[in-house]
């Protein structure tokens, strides 16, 4: 089976859009959450999140497409060309027939199907876009780069909360590994931050309410810690298999070695606390990729800091790796920006790529007082630290018990 | 102003374009790539400007503005 290489991505972040400011703020250790002020949403139980700033200012779309499609659509749209540019690839050399897309998303386009809506009941039928139809879906973004580019390869959304995206990465893997297309975009975009949507992710009862400071709020492992703060964004990554990623002189960045999936099957919210499951999604990953835990250098944690989501996700890390827990540098980058979702997996993945290449484990941020059923790892915090990671692990979870987890090999 | 310019003027509003992109004597569809879903918003736009009920044979993306401005005339006009 050959293996899969990831040779660039894109992304569009509350840190940054593009790699450079992206890892700056992130090895740095600054917090990009901040009060969402864009509409008043102080009643909110919470009303902080990660931001993205000035997309049109790194947008190439036209204002006549901008119109019909939603901003999780905008910024799958805008983290496709970076990932297409920084992997050097020229779709008009390619047979599109075989290239793929692969996305992850959770909520859908609710800015544009809550104002819609607003028209509808106001105007009536006639104050609704004819767009509304094609813009508001969880597979629309996948729609519009297939449409921008003329993709037409086997391609895919995978809607499963927080875990979508990482459970899209997995999948274009194992399409690549059959050779089933030549390349794939893969990844996840989200957009929660809109009125409705933001009101949504309130009911689910997993948001912080901490506000104040912002930057404090997400905290997890912490004793403190009262749920995660959402944020908006995209990370899309080109995968394509090691043969034609050498053939073609491309830059390895990295390859997927191994991916695994499991359910909890308890509750339609809460994961099991005793993190059976999860651990047993890790394991299917490593023993894929060929690695014991003491081959592992780093782990991007989920870290949803829910009760259930810390202690089960720590259990499963203990009962897998055994002593090596606390030997594995550990952290949950996303404590800077807020966690993206559907699209947080991704975004996860990239945050790695690029603590690989710097050798640098990025930080979490607001640990102060380690929960005592939390301990045990070695949690990277406030600052970088310097450390070679060769292979790594990423863990993404999402409601009613998913598991996803997938392992990474530095080239 | 007359009648086509005005249709033009409602055409590169809606759709976001320049107003040289609107060419004459082509169809809204070979000047401008108009699909059936921009179409139905176009009709909707000149119904509100215009104040006449056009049918989608009537107008549809296959016509130029010209012809789109001689249907309204003739609505306004009867």
């Amino acid at each position: 089976m050959e293996r899969v290489a990831v040779t660039g991505f894109g992304i569009v972040a509350p840190p940054g859009i593009g790699k450079k400011p992206f890892w700056a703020n992130v090895k740095a250790g600054r917090s990009s959450v901040r009060k969402i002020e864009r509409y008043d949403a102080s009643l909110y139980p919470c009303h902080v999140g990660g931001m993205v700033h000035d997309l049109d200012v790194y947008s190439h779309v036209s204002s006549r497409l901008l119109q019909k499609i939603d901003p999780f659509s905008h910024m799958a749209l805008i983290a496709s060309e970076m990932a297409l540019k920084d992997a050097g690839i020229d779709l008009s050399k390619e047979n599109l027939n075989r290239v793929g897309i692969f996305m992850g998303n959770a909520l859908g386009g609710w800015l544009y199907g809550e104002t819609e809506l607003r028209d509808l009941y106001i105007e009536g039928r006639e104050g609704v876009s004819p767009y509304m139809a094609s813009a508001w879906f969880p597979a629309a973004p996948q729609g519009q780069v297939s449409i921008y580019y003329g993709i037409k390869g086997y391609s895919k959304t995978v809607v499963s909360d927080r875990a979508s995206s990482l459970m899209a990465v997995g999948h274009a893997t194992k399409v690549l590994q059959k050779e089933k297309a030549d390349f794939i975009l893969a990844g996840g975009m989200e957009a929660p931050l809109s009125p409705y949507g933001l009101l949504c992710c309130n009911t689910n009862g997993e948001l912080s309410t901490k506000n104040d400071p912002p930057e404090e709020a997400y905290k997890p492992f912490d004793r403190q810690r009262d749920g995660f703060v959402p944020a908006e964004g995209a990370g899309i990554m080109i995968l394509e298999g090691e043969e034609r990623a050498k053939k073609r002189s491309a830059c390895i960045l990295a390859y997927i070695t191994g991916y695994g999936t499991t359910c909890d099957g308890v509750d339609r919210i809460k994961p099991n606390p005793d993190g059976k499951e999860a651990g047993r999604a890790i394991r299917m990953a490593l023993d894929q990729a060929g690695a014991k835990p003491v081959d592992i250098d780093y782990i991007s944690l989920d870290g949803a800091a829910t009760q259930e989501g810390d202690v089960g996700e720590v259990a499963a890390i203990r009962d897998v790796f055994g002593a090596a827990a606390s030997k594995v540098p550990a952290s949950v980058p996303k404590t800077m920006f807020g966690n993206l979702l559907g699209a947080s997996g991704a975004v996860d993945m990239i945050t790695t790529l690029l603590a690989m290449e710097h050798n640098m484990a990025p930080p979490m941020l607001n640990l102060k007082e380690v929960d005592p059923a939390c301990k045990g790892l070695d949690y990277v915090t406030d600052k970088a630290r310097p450390v070679e990671i060769k292979k790594a692990l990423v863990i993404s979870r999402g409601r009613g018990g998913i598991n996803a987890a997938l392992v990474m090999e530095k080239a | 102003m007359g009648t086509k310019e005005e249709v033009k003027q409602v055409i590169v509003h809606l759709l976001k374009v320049r107003p040289e992109e609107v060419k004459d004597g082509q169809s809204l569809e070979q000047s401008l790539g108009v699909d059936s879903t921009e179409m139905v918003e176009v009709v909707i736009a000149l119904q509100k400007k215009f104040g006449v009920q056009l049918a989608e044979k009537e107008v549809a993306k296959q016509h130029t503005v010209e012809q789109i401005a001689q249907v309204i005339d003739s609505k306004r006009n009867a």
